[in-house]
């Protein structure tokens, strides 16, 4: 037993000995990757986390290739469609739901555009709560800068709720990272909460400017109310037509700034606003900004619309998937006349941009002939004559135009910024204010203000013909207006829904629900699994 | 340092208490006298050890066998053992005058089981603990050392997943899932090395495999034993004149399973006839080619030798070995050459009283990693189109890749170096009472080459535009990364063994451990270079860089691991036996609430043999019962899954015009993350009977394994990402394992023993939420391909693991549209499908039982070796079949069953119950036979030669690839490949050669 003791000695004394505080310890280095903790610590670690959000926007807002508000608010409308092409296009159903209005709450469709969104709502939360808990000098910057970078993120959200709220309706609002099951809130309180961060951040934001390309200004934040209030009778069921037109009269009259050195102005040409070097559009008022030449960071607009060898079309580097069409029948609400008919779609053969002789060939059904784009979709191939969202081939449909990338060998090759406001909108939105308090009825001014936009499409001998007048706009010709104009820019299904028509009409193989329901989407069911003080829209529980 | 006490001093407490209950007593003596022979041929066996069990007292065996011995009058029974044969356990009885047979080679009793820091003869061992010996590895030659013991194990699961992929591991699960996206695989421990690298093993330095496959043995391993653990054993020096000992073997494969697609002529005559597909009968379409045979290496041939040196002196035992080996793949540009040495050092002085050994192993390797894949690309690729164009140059669409001419237009390899040092030192302090210090260096480092020259595919398709602007053209791009990983352990120990009486036996083992490892990598790459001359030696020399779009890349991470341990084994005159394991263990990787985790264990046994009513029972040669519970824990997570990590968001413009990074948070914050852990209750029966002709074990086990690990989603608002990585879901594993040894016939020139195992068990998801956090249901096996068909598998709370869910398939309607049944039992169609509603469990597919069989003849100098393996109770989705047996997927090339077994079908593709098949398997993996020569020579001790076969007949009802290969592991079990690695049937011929 003695030496048993003994031994339970050694051993005893033995464990302290390798138990001192090196031998325990477990923390966690950090070697090639940044935690919260150690950030914000000058005036470039601020800024890269305040751009962060925008970064995160582009996924969304813009046709990124990814399901977000862009995909939903457009493939759920009248005027795009991802069709089942051949092999390709199938996607879990996810395009054919969208198109058909039969989504559900468990639905990617559903969950994808709330996750993206939402996530962007953090990435503004968490810097916000970091600048406001630091002090400037451990950051490196002035009061000044602090506060408009935290007025910039404040925007930011309100943007993102405000997309949110078109979708989703009534919405939980966080402004706080980890806060613990927040609510659903009403949309008409979520509608106030958004007006009311908008306002009280619009005068700490700075004008546009070109050095803010592509940022939220206070010419974004206007824009921002006058989409709120053109919609507030549908979304709170209180029309605010005057605040509306009060709002686009800032823009209108060039109070916010420009991203050019001249005021803001609808542009001239057409297509300024969507060509490679579209930071000089003098209409834009906040974009998502992008050039290809100084990083890899573009708009990724080829995803969705661009055909499997559409870069021999267009001389540059970058296919599709061949993907979202024009849905047959939109392209001849066009007048042939029409500008924008000609320069906005692709239809018909296609041809290498490099020589014009020499069609570009197709890969699938169309396999090694040239490759045709035509305002139809069903088995041309096979003599099939039904037309629907199942029987598309790899060239049916007129394919988007809009936004032109350049050739591989241009300076501004794909540095595209993505319009997310443009002045443009601002006179439809003022013009559509006028005619709703006039009884839905055209005024002179909204008739000028349509006119000044519409114009720019036609020749001077057009024209004379093609302009309207009170009696021609009627707020039925207003959506069709719309529509043509601002086709793949991701408002569609957002003006169907304002003018009533989402869930009432019929277009091509779509059948309306006549289900007011549908005009908001569910909340997406893992987040009632998970939080359990949402409440699910009306219709989807 | 409080929280490190309170266990340690448990353990103490527990080691008095064992002490204070001993008794001990001493008495007369008598002479026991008799004879050792062998089992088989009744032959004398001279030299025997005989020892008597509990003293020191021994002697050995005369040239007749015979034998006495003086034994004090309370002594209960000898060992007998000799070399080359088991030993023997032998009662005492009244009589005098004992008869023992020893069994050539097989299992016995007093064989040393390695257990983690430590040994226990086999008959001490109070859990499951298999053990798997050079003599039974699997023949044929192994790529990976786990493939030697591939089947042998009951309940441990090996797939090789890759084939016969010479660059390719193996899937390895113990007693089923025990995680969910944690690590599945054992903890391999070599030579003490824990963490071990499979690379720095050789077949023929190994000396044997352990099995910790219970938490009451795996518990002293902590939070790495989930999975089990593995203890590799290699092979040392013995005392005795120098030896050599060269090994060898070449191997041959040929395709089996082929997948059977469309050739040329079919295509011709099913497609090409259809007028919508006659333009793939003309123009560049009028060739005839088998694009699936231009990637096979017809020409393989596989080389391994391996030369060991070894000797030793009474104090000093050595042994190095050397290897080379090239394995080539069944594809061509796929192989793996590699060399290396094993060397090990035994060394003992003061008296005895300092023992050290020492390792030193390095592997230097070469992978060519650029072929071995593709095959989905060329089974699918229009076989009337041709490799070349007219010019005679490779011919490239636009749509597909020319997988042949990638193997001669790219590069793309591995240099590799793994190496590992271990020394361990031991001091006797007092009798009995050893202090030990282990420490051990593993240190692995690669280069990865990529080069794809001017004229590749790849170069030519995608073209690059120089800084600047300018006109895209096709630019050769080329890459190289490197990556270095170390990881250190040191673990001194404290031992103390001793006997009270001559019934009370006890070892005890206390120790701390520290393991740090660090992986460090680069990695750069660039493109556009004009051209060839410098392949990947000059990443600065191609134009991408000045335009910004070469790539470069760098990381770091570490993590540690720290414990304290201890064992105390315990034994009553080897009749009763108990273990006590505890293990205090933190890692860098838990959140900061949970650094630390308690894993205890107990386990006893029972040796009811030697219980006093059984004496004169002559059935049983061994009967032992064994009960354990361990707690276990799993850290094989990803490293900072507890902090909040900030991601780059790419660029964005800044106030002067610059476009620079944005950061945002990556993850959301989880102080709570810890490990996953695991009770498990193991009841076991050791039995030997018939005079050791018939032995084996059963155990049942039962296992709960709780805070799973898994993406959760989070509310989002108001946390950041839509998943948090974190701590919820609870598995339940039941089984039974049989593991049977028996010697159906033993003559003087004909022997026949055979191994069986079999086990069985049932996974079950016990739970996936708790309050904070739902999971209704999770969703594994993406089945991908064409459609986005989603995943294959769900697993929903309280149901099976490894559930098929989809639609049931209802027949086709006229025009060949899919029916699927409706909820209510009506066929519709597929775009009437509730997706909510009209689903359901259509299979699983994980297979219910496990066996293999091996038999083992031998006659004279002849053996044979015939080994049988399979899987059974499991379905298997057949993914090309969904894809590729469907006209929907012309004008590619597709399987014969779209115009065979699916001819009906005119639909897209949908995932349903009709593309389920039974996936069990009985497979015929080896035969091998060896001749052994003898020679008249003093200078040669052995010279055997052999012939072998691997992979030769499989029996099942799957239409697919060869079901053997389909994983069986984890969450997404049984979902089949689009284009595996072929199944190869193999032959192999070697000399095993001792001088």
């Amino acid at each position: 037993m003695k030496l048993v003791n003994k031994s339970i000695r050694i051993f005893a004394a033995a464990i302290p000995l390798m138990a001192t505080q090196a031998c325990t310890k477990l923390d966690e280095n950090v070697y090639s990757e940044i935690i919260t903790e150690n950030y914000y610590n000058n005036k470039t670690e601020v800024l890269s986390a305040v751009l962060r959000p925008y970064t995160h926007t582009n996924a969304w807002i813009t046709s990124s290739g990814q399901v977000g508000y862009w995909r939903v608010n457009e493939l759920a409308a009248d005027q795009l469609a991802w069709p089942i092409k051949g092999i390709h296009g199938q996607d879990n159903g996810n395009w054919i739901r969208l198109h058909y209005h039969t989504w559900f709450a468990d639905d990617n469709v559903v969950w994808d555009p709330w996750r993206l969104m939402y996530t962007g709502v953090g990435f503004c939360n968490s810097p916000i709560e970091n600048l406001e808990k630091r002090d400037i000098k451990s950051m490196g910057i002035t009061q000044q800068e602090k506060d408009a970078y935290i007025a910039d993120l404040k925007l930011q959200r309100a943007f993102y709720y405000l997309k949110l709220m078109d979708l989703y309706g009534n919405i939980p609002v966080a402004t706080v990272v980890g806060e613990v099951s927040p609510p659903t809130v009403p949309r008409a309180e979520v509608f106030k909460f958004i007006e009311k961060e908008i306002k009280d951040n619009i005068d700490k934001a700075p004008n546009l400017s070109p050095s803010l390309v592509g940022r939220l200004t206070k010419a974004g934040a206007y824009a921002m109310l006058a989409e709120l209030y053109l919609n507030a009778e549908k979304w709170t069921g209180t029309a605010r037509w005057d605040d509306c037109i009060a709002a686009c009269d800032q823009l209108i009259q060039a109070k916010a700034g420009s991203q050019t050195a001249s005021p803001m102005a609808l542009d001239p040409n057409i297509n300024d606003t969507y060509k490679n070097t579209n930071h000089t559009s003098r209409e834009i008022i906040f974009s998502i900004a992008y050039d290809f030449q100084k990083s890899t960071f573009r708009a990724n607009f080829n995803s969705d619309f661009f055909h499997f060898n559409q870069r021999f079309i267009y001389d540059g580097s970058f296919n599709g998937n061949d993907g979202v069409v024009v849905i047959p029948g939109v392209y001849t609400k066009y007048s042939d006349k029409d500008q924008r008919k000609k320069d906005w779609f692709l239809i018909g053969p296609q041809f290498y941009l490099s020589d014009p002789t020499r069609p570009v060939l197709g890969s699938f059904e169309y396999n090694n002939q040239p490759l045709v784009f035509v305002d139809n979709v069903r088995k041309n191939k096979t003599g099939g004559t039904e037309s629907n969202m199942s029987v598309g081939e790899e060239n049916s449909g007129v394919r988007f135009n809009k936004y032109k990338p350049g050739r591989a060998s241009d300076p501004a090759y794909f540095s595209n910024d993505w319009a997310v406001y443009r002045l443009t909108m601002i006179y439809f939105a003022k013009a559509e204010a006028l005619m709703r308090k006039n009884g839905g009825v055209a005024t002179a001014e909204a008739v000028r203000l349509i006119n000044d936009c519409k114009k720019r499409a036609f020749s001077a001998a057009d024209w004379v013909t093609e302009a309207y007048t009170p009696a021609k706009l009627t707020m039925d010709e207003l959506l069709e207006e719309r529509g043509r104009e601002f086709i793949f820019e991701g408002v569609r299904r957002t003006d169907l829904i304002r003018f009533n028509k989402f869930v009432t009409t019929a277009w091509w193989d779509h059948t309306p629900s006549n289900d007011k329901n549908k005009e908001l989407f569910p909340v997406p069911f893992r987040q009632i699994a998970a939080n359990p003080n949402l409440k699910q829209n009306p219709g989807y529980q | 340092m409080k929280k490190i006490y309170p266990g340690i001093m448990h353990s103490i407490n527990i080691c008095i208490v064992l002490l204070i209950m001993m008794q001990s007593a001493f008495g007369q003596s008598r002479t026991i006298s008799g004879k050792v022979t062998d089992a088989r041929t009744g032959e004398a066996i001279s030299g025997a050890t005989i020892v008597v069990n509990g003293t020191t007292l021994g002697t050995a065996s005369a040239q007749d066998g015979t034998f006495s011995i003086s034994v004090p009058q309370n002594a209960r029974s000898l060992t007998v053992s000799s070399v080359g044969f088991g030993s023997e356990d032998v009662t005492l009885g009244t009589s005098n005058n004992i008869e023992v047979a020893l069994q050539f080679g097989k299992q016995s009793l007093d064989e040393v089981v390695v257990v983690g820091y430590g040994t226990q003869r086999r008959k001490e061992v109070t859990s499951a603990v298999a053990t798997v010996k050079a003599e039974d590895f699997n023949q044929g030659g192994a790529r990976n050392a786990l493939d030697l013991i591939q089947g042998k194990v009951a309940g441990l699961a090996i797939t090789r997943t890759g084939s016969s992929n010479p660059n390719s591991g193996v899937a390895i699960q113990l007693r089923g899932v025990t995680s969910l996206v944690g690590s599945l695989a054992p903890l391999i421990v070599i030579d003490g090395i824990p963490g071990g690298n499979l690379d720095l093993l050789q077949q023929d330095d190994i000396e044997s495999f352990d099995v910790l496959k219970d938490g009451s043995a795996a518990a002293i391993y902590g939070t790495r034993a989930n999975g089990g653990v593995i203890l590799v054993t290699t092979k040392k020096g013995k005392a005795g004149p120098a030896r050599f000992d060269y090994s060898t073997y070449f191997r041959k494969e040929f395709v089996t399973r082929r997948p059977d697609f469309l050739t040329a002529a079919q295509y011709r005559e099913k497609v090409v006839s259809d007028p919508r597909f006659a333009q793939y009968g003309v123009g560049v379409y009028a060739h005839n080619s088998d694009f699936f045979n231009d990637l096979v290496n017809h020409d393989n041939l596989s080389q391994y030798h391996n030369l060991a040196l070894s000797g030793g002196s009474a104090n000093t035992s050595y042994r190095g070995s050397l290897y080379y080996n090239d394995f080539q793949g069944i594809a061509l540009e796929n192989s793996r050459k590699q060399y290396g040495t094993r060397l090990s050092l035994n060394h003992r002085g003061l008296n005895d009283r300092l023992t050290a050994q020492v390792n030193v192993v390095s592997n230097f390797n070469r992978s060519n990693l650029l072929g071995g894949g593709g095959w989905e690309d060329q089974l699918t690729r229009i076989p009337t189109l041709s490799n070349y164009d007219t010019a005679g140059n490779f011919f490239f669409q636009p749509t597909n890749t020319n997988q042949y001419a990638r193997l001669f237009q790219q590069k793309n390899w591995r240099d590799q170096q793994t190496s590992s040092l271990d020394a361990k030192f031991s001091l006797e302090l007092l009798k009995g009472l050893r202090a030990s210090i282990f420490g051990s260096m593993q240190r692995n480092s690669w280069i990865d080459n990529f080069y794809a020259d001017l004229a590749s595919e790849t170069s030519i398709e995608n073209p690059v535009t120089p800084a600047g602007g300018g006109t895209a053209a096709p630019g050769a791009s080329a890459s190289k990364s490197t990556q270095l990983s170390i990881d250190y352990a040191v673990e001194p120990t404290l031992e103390y063994t001793t006997r009270i009486g001559t019934n009370h036996s006890i070892a005890a083992i206390g120790g701390y451990s520290y393991q740090y490892s660090v992986t460090e990598s680069f990695n750069a790459s660039n493109s556009g270079f004009f051209s060839d001359v410098f392949e990947n030696n000059n990443l600065g020399a191609g134009n991408q860089l000045a335009a910004g779009r070469s790539g470069i890349g760098s990381n770091k991470f570490d993590n540690t691991l720290i414990a304290f341990f201890g064992r105390i084994n315990y034994s009553f005159s080897d009749k009763y036996m108990a273990s006590f394991i505890f293990r205090r263990e933190g890692s860098s990787r838990f959140g900061k609430n949970h650094k630390w985790g308690d894993f205890p264990a107990i386990s006893i046994g029972w040796n009811i043999l030697r219980e006093n009513f059984m004496s004169g029972m002559d059935l049983f040669n061994n009967l032992k019962l064994r009960a354990g519970y361990g707690v276990t824990g799993n850290s094989g997570i990803p490293n900072y899954q507890s902090l909040v990590t900030l991601s780059t968001g790419g660029q964005y413009f800044y106030p002067d015009g610059s476009l620079a990074q944005t950061y945002g948070p990556s993850r959301n914050p989880n102080p709570d993350l810890r490990w996953e852990k695991k009770g498990e209750f193991n009841i076991g029966l050791d039995f030997s009977l018939l005079k050791n002709r018939l032995g084996g074990s059963i155990d049942v086990y039962q296992r709960r394994t709780t805070d799973l690990l898994e993406n959760y989603n989070t509310q989002l608002p108001a946390f950041i990402q839509s998943t948090i990585f974190t701590n919820v879901g609870t598995i339940e594993n039941k089984g039974i394992e049989l593991t049977l040894n028996a010697t159906p016939v033993t003559g003087k020139n004909f022997t026949w023993s055979m191994d069986f195992t079999a086990s069985t068990q049932s996974n079950k998801m016990v739970r996936f939420s708790n309050d904070l956090y739902k999971i209704t249901f999770k969703e594994y096996g993406g089945i991908g391909g064409f459609g986005a068909l989603g995943s294959a598998i769900r697993t929903v709370e309280g149901g099976k693991l490894g559930n098929f869910y989809g639609r049931r398939f209802a027949g086709f309607d006229p025009n060949g549209k899919w029916l699927f049944y409706a909820a209510d039992g009506k066929p519709i169609l597929a775009s009437q499908i509730n997706p909510t509603t009209d689903r359901a469990v259509i299979g699983n597919g994980i297979p219910k039982y496990y066996a293999s069989w091996t038999n083992d003849f031998s006659y004279k100098n002849f053996d044979l070796r015939v080994f049988f393996r399979g899987r059974f109770g499991n379905q298997i989705l057949n993914t090309m079949d969904i894809s590729y047996g469907n006209k929907q997927a012309l004008p590619g090339n597709v399987l014969n069953s779209a115009f065979g077994k699916n001819a009906q079908l005119n639909d897209t593709y949908q995932y349903s119950d009709y593309y389920l098949e039974p996936g069990g398997f009985l497979k015929l993996d080896n035969v091998t036979l060896g001749y052994k020569i003898k020679l008249n020579t003093t200078y040669i001790r052995n010279f055997r030669v052999y012939a072998s076969g691997t992979n030769l007949i499989t029996m099942t009802k799957y239409t697919g690839n060869d079901p053997d290969f389909v994983n069986d592991t984890g969450l997404g079990a049984g979902v089949d490949s689009r284009g595996p690695y072929p199944s190869t049937r193999q032959f192999t011929i070697g000399l095993n050669a001792g001088f």
